[in-house]
């Protein structure tokens, strides 16, 4: 697996643990009696912290476990990681924000459609926030499976 | 996805070049291991300036690392 490939694979843990918590946190709301803009708006406030936060942990602990795991391998003291993104990279890197921006946009649909449907706004809030995290994880998907299958 | 219709010799013509690693050919061709990996695999075809630099690399004409085959359903 190459750096990249780590890379992704650890961002792809990380959302999909942040929208784990994202829809527990959610639905314990609804389920509460608690799901006002106060509450949802806080939440929101988390879950995009720990993406901000989550994804500057995970290149950091990529990069650690990189260099330690080629030490191993290598026994060289001063390793060298394969970090930069050569064509093959920019090019999968380009194909997963394609399809991360158009989930991103079907979902940005999706959520307005709810007020045709007579929904307060809070709706529409709560399912931006998911599909923004959704389309990263389906983006990140995409890309390891295109490291995988090759195009 | 999957095989790209660009097949090479890049495997045979390392083992010719005294034996030349996948990481020695991916430095000199200024890519990493796993894009020579993927390209010898069929799951990348390389850009043009790419396949340039790969056949510089071995000293040998552009045909002679790759070939194109071309589809059977003529449109």
């Amino acid at each position: 697996m190459s750096f990249q490939e780590k890379n992704f694979t650890a961002s792809l843990s990380t959302f999909t643990l942040i929208l784990g918590y994202y829809l527990i946190r959610l639905f314990q709301l609804i389920q509460g009696g608690n799901f006002n803009s106060t509450s949802v708006v806080r939440l929101w406030g988390f879950v995009i912290g720990f993406a901000i936060i989550g994804t500057i942990l995970v290149t950091i602990f990529t990069h650690i476990l990189s260099a330690i795991t080629q030490v191993i391998k290598t026994g060289d003291e001063d390793p060298k990681i394969e970090d930069t993104q050569d064509e093959r990279d920019q090019i999968i890197d380009l194909r997963g924000n394609k399809v991360t921006y158009t989930v991103s946009s079907i979902g940005v649909f999706l959520s307005m459609l709810t007020f045709a449907f007579g929904q307060p706004p809070l709706v529409m809030f709560s399912l931006l926030i998911f599909f923004g995290v959704f389309a990263q994880i389906v983006g990140d998907i995409s890309r390891l499976i295109l490291y995988r299958r090759g195009f | 996805m999957g095989k790209s219709r660009i097949s090479n010799n890049i495997r045979q013509l390392r083992f010719f070049h005294d034996e030349m690693t996948q990481q020695e050919l991916a430095e000199k061709a200024g890519v990493t291991r796993q894009t020579i990996i993927a390209m010898e695999q069929e799951k990348y075809s390389p850009s043009l300036e790419l396949a340039f630099r790969i056949a510089l690399v071995f000293g040998v004409p552009l045909e002679e690392v790759f070939s194109f085959e071309p589809d059977d359903d003529p449109r």
